[in-house]
């Protein structure tokens, strides 16, 4: 069965001014099937949002792209802008990052869940405003504040509208790019679970792109883990969690403050990434990475299968499957 | 004129990390483009301004041929009304211009600079009371004021600077106070403060530094409006009589009815020298400004699309 | 109510600048009139002729009772006779200020339309040659002193184009007979071409560079990128989201702009001899006629408010985040 989406050896580079070019994004493959819940997690500049945008295209001009990203099959990349554009919305919509932007400041919030409706002919005139109001209950907003204006909504009511925003076209994909960065703890809780409640009822995909491990681990069924513009490990929270194959993962993991277990320090992860504006040799971890050894500064490791559905690209599963052969 | 021009000389292009950190005046100064444009503009004219005495010897307003006489060998730019040498004439004109200029920026950049500071640091009381006092001088046009002013007090090189400098001084004073006011808020003042430091400390210590650099971009661009009002000012007849500018060759040339004799020489290089200055000014400081309060965007609309690149295979370490 | 709220905020913010101007206009000429008596040189200027003179002036009374007297006039539109034509100051700034008007505002829709034509075509096609074109071309004029500007546009194009260069209108109209209303109406515009050009150039500057970066600015908004998420062409969300946003800061600069309009179109009366208010200032310098002076000035201080307050009222009106 064809998964729903797939991106298949994506790259995206940008042209810097000076001439140099930052390769953002060196060569992800990943997967989608209809209903499923996945999480793209990384640091910040691991080139994960725009790994996101790619998919629906919206890069700028100084951007190139090579690889695919299919759905349904269909390579949607094939032409560039000319054929993505007609899938944005109707197919795969978008709640962004800091959604408290995403609303034009001028125009009513009603007014700008409409416009995707008439854009693409989903409805039209009173049809259109009464499709908006039901949006807006589902979501939990009162449909009175149609006519209210992006100001006069807390971050949370904002980003509760930009999802339904997301859902004016019934798409069958949302990705969701940091959710919840920059809300309270109570109303990220609210956003994760109505985004949960929303894939359920309306059968949506769910991408979800964040630095921050414990949403993937309440939403998600499985994750990728990104690092430097490439994908380090990936495979169902469990694997990812309980049996990492990855150093990164592991530190990742590791990493969030468990505040049950007194006395223990917060772990992080001395250094940093590598610069995406030149080549990288051997493995990109490799200077932070505790388990570091000969391959790995020279030899780039590849994306391997470690397990049911679980890849992960590190040198040290070599080593396991040398020692289990 | 405005201080609202932004991102006109800012570098064009995409930083795809995280917003681009302020940079220093040298770091800007030296590595911009634009920067370095206007910067060498204006030295240049510096400069001419600077060896001025050795170049001229004598009065430059000495008649020393017919009266708009054409450029010629021993005259490159011809002669004006009175049948003086307009090269002369024009590096006498350096001079005062760019003193004009950078004086009357100064004392802009003095009151702005310390209206802006006092009200964005004390606040409350403080600072509506001088915003409003800013807020009716900015509603007053300022070249009519210039002209009556001019008059009133007469029409020396020092009054101008001085009129001009109290004219301009309104938009320093608000940026200056946004500044202060978000330099305030920033952890290391109110730590100083909470060890215990007076305010004048906190003021000259830890707000002026962080100030300065945007007041000194913002003070260039003083410059361009200053050397600008100057010609303004003397073209109306109001200006020093006893000295030459740039403005007062354009006036002279006005007056002398150099458009009927056809006598472009007269007329397009004092003018020619002001765009340039201002130019450059504008261009430097505004790069400056750019860089000292960086909002650097993506555009996410554009007529160009991104490109497509055919697969090239496994990329492995270049 | 909001709206009422801010629009009476406002108002009463204008009416209290408004006293303030007249407040200030007052003891700037006072001073200057007394000071303007005192060095007068001439024969019959004893010290009779002086004091006969400040007797005119009413400069012979105390401070208060002049400010009453100024006040008192103004409320009845009296501002004072000229002295040098000895006709009310009213009467002698009315045509000039109807001939200053629509020449302004020839050259102030001029720059507006190509400043924002400009603007966002260089916005929109960023750093492309059209980008690169409409940034110098705004610097360039930006740049300019307006008189000499004004003095090229004679040295060069007036000759070329066949157009005046001087006055309102043509003397030798209505020589032989009665002109028609259409040629007055076209003689009149032949006079008013060029100064509006220069103004309309001098101000392109500023707006096509303002309105670029307001656009670049709206360009970078998230809610851009939203709106062509959403299916937006680059046309319509150019216009809906980019615009329409933009517009804010542009009507902004248009009312901070005045005063420059002001100086500029002084200079540029001056080069062009167009009678309008702007070279009744002028002359009246030169003649020391101090109450036109401050007739002319308070005028245009006035108008400089009024323009503010319509700026601050629209600007409310397109900015629903706008509040008291």
């Amino acid at each position: 069965m064809t998964p729903l989406l797939e991106a298949e050896d994506l790259n995206v580079w940008f042209e810097l001014p000076g001439g140099s070019e930052l390769h953002a994004v060196r060569g992800i493959s990943f997967e989608l099937e209809p209903g499923e819940r996945f999480g793209l997690v990384g640091e910040s500049g691991c080139g994960k949002t725009t790994a996101m945008l790619t998919i629906m295209g919206l890069l700028p001009p100084n951007a190139s792209v090579a690889g695919e990203v299919r759905l349904n099959g269909e390579n949607i990349l094939a032409r560039g802008e000319e054929s993505v554009s007609p899938h944005r919305w109707n197919d795969i919509a978008m709640v962004f990052q800091g959604a408290m932007n995403a609303f034009n400041p001028v125009q009513t919030v009603g007014a700008q869940i409409e416009e995707p409706m008439h854009l693409h002919g989903i409805a039209e005139g009173k049809m259109a405003r009464r499709h908006v109001e039901e949006l807006l209950e589902r979501v939990g907003i009162s449909k009175d504040r149609a006519a209210r204006y992006p100001h006069e909504f807390s971050g949370g009511m904002r980003q509760r509208a930009a999802i339904a925003m997301a859902l004016a076209c019934e798409p069958k994909i949302l990705l969701a790019d940091e959710p919840t960065t920059a809300l309270d703890v109570m109303v990220q809780a609210q956003i994760l679970e109505l985004l949960a409640s929303l894939a359920n009822d309306f059968d949506l995909a769910l991408m979800l792109v964040t630095h921050d491990l414990p949403i993937v681990a309440q939403v998600c069924d499985r994750a990728a883990v990104m690092y430097a513009g490439e994908i380090a490990e990936a495979g169902t929270i469990d694997a990812l969690y309980h049996t990492p194959r990855h150093p990164y993962t592991r530190l990742l993991f590791a990493a969030i403050p468990d505040l049950h277990a007194g006395g223990e320090r917060v772990a992080s992860i001395p250094g940093a990434p590598p610069r995406l504006d030149r080549p990288i040799v051997g493995c990109p971890f490799q200077p932070r990475c505790d388990k570091a050894f000969e391959p790995c500064p020279t030899v780039t490791p590849r994306l391997k299968r470690v397990g049911e559905a679980h890849d992960a690209a590190c040198h040290l599963n070599d080593l396991v499957r040398e020692a289990t052969a | 004129m405005s201080a609202a021009i932004q991102g006109t000389a800012a570098a064009e292009g995409v930083d795809v990390s995280a917003a681009r950190r302020p940079g220093s005046i040298r770091s800007v100064a030296f590595h911009e483009p634009t920067a370095i444009a206007g910067l060498a503009i204006i030295g240049i004219f510096v400069l001419i301004a600077l060896l001025s005495p050795f170049l001229l010897p004598g009065d430059p307003k000495e008649k020393v041929g017919p009266i708009f006489e054409h450029p010629s060998a021993s005259h490159p730019l011809g002669l004006d009304g009175g049948g003086a040498d307009m090269v002369k004439l024009l590096i006498a004109g350096t001079r005062v211009s760019l003193l004009v200029g950078f004086c009357a920026a100064l004392v802009s950049a003095l009151i702005g600079g310390t209206v802006g500071l006092f009200s964005g640091f004390y606040g409350g009381k403080t600072d509506i009371a001088l915003m409003r006092m800013t807020d009716y001088v900015i509603v007053i046009p300022d070249i009519p004021l210039m002209i009556v002013a001019a008059a009133l007090f007469g029409r020396s090189l020092t009054n101008i600077i001085i009129i001009i400098g109290i004219i301009y001084w309104t938009t320093t004073a608000r940026l200056i106070r946004a500044q202060v006011k978000s330099v305030r808020e920033r952890v290391y003042v109110k730590r100083a403060r909470a060890l215990g430091a007076g305010n004048r400390r906190l003021i000259f210590k830890h707000v002026l530094p962080q100030v300065a650099p945007l007041l000194i971009a913002n003070t260039v661009l003083l410059v361009a409006y200053a050397i600008f009002a100057e010609t303004f000012i003397t073209f109306l007849g109001l200006g020093d009589p006893s000295v030459i500018s740039w403005g007062r060759l354009i006036e002279n040339a006005f007056t002398d009815d150099a458009i009927l004799n056809n006598a472009w020489w007269a007329i397009v290089p004092p003018g020619l020298c002001v765009t340039l200055v201002v130019l450059g000014a504008t261009l430097f400081g505004q790069s400056l400004e750019d860089a000292l309060n960086p909002r650097l965007r993506v555009g996410h609309l554009s007529v160009r699309r991104f490109k497509v690149r055919p697969l090239r295979g496994k990329l492995d370490s270049e | 109510m909001r709206s009422f709220d801010f629009v009476a905020k406002r108002v009463l913010f204008a009416a209290l600048t408004v006293f303030v101007a007249i407040t200030l206009n007052f003891v700037l000429f006072r001073t200057l009139s007394g000071d303007a008596v005192s060095a007068l040189r001439c024969r019959q200027c004893t010290a009779q002729f002086k004091a006969y003179q400040r007797e005119q002036l009413g400069l012979d009374k105390s401070k208060w009772e002049q400010y009453t007297i100024y006040l008192q006039g103004l409320a009845h539109g009296d501002m004072g006779k000229s002295l040098r034509s000895e006709r009310p100051v009213t009467e002698e700034l009315w045509q000039p200020l109807k001939n200053t008007m629509p020449m302004v505002a020839l050259g102030t829709l001029f720059s507006i339309v190509f400043g924002i034509l400009i603007g966002v075509i260089s916005a929109w096609r960023r750093a492309t040659w059209a980008d690169r074109t409409g940034l110098w071309s705004g610097l360039a004029f930006y740049s300019m002193p307006p008189q000499w500007l004004g003095l090229l546009i004679v040295l060069f194009v007036a000759g070329a184009l066949g157009l005046p260069t001087a006055g309102i209108k043509d003397p030798t109209l209505g020589i032989l007979g009665d002109a028609s209303t259409w040629e007055v109406f076209v003689d009149r515009m032949r006079h008013m071409i060029l100064p509006a050009l220069t103004l309309g150039l001098v101000l392109y500057g500023e707006y096509a560079l303002v309105v670029r970066s307001a656009m670049l600015e709206t360009l970078g908004e998230d809610y851009v990128l939203t709106a062509r998420a959403k299916g937006l062409t680059n046309w319509a969300t150019v216009w809906r989201h980019g615009l329409r946003n933009a517009l804010l800061p542009i009507v902004t600069l248009v009312a901070l702009s005045l005063g420059f309009i002001i100086g500029g179109s002084i200079t540029i009366e001056y080069v062009f001899s167009y009678p309008g208010i702007g070279l009744q200032v002028v002359e009246a310098i030169d003649q020391r006629d101090y109450p036109l002076l401050q007739g002319a000035f308070l005028l245009l201080t006035l108008s400089v408010i009024l323009a503010n307050l319509v700026a601050d009222l629209l600007y409310f009106k397109l900015d629903p985040r706008v509040s008291s």
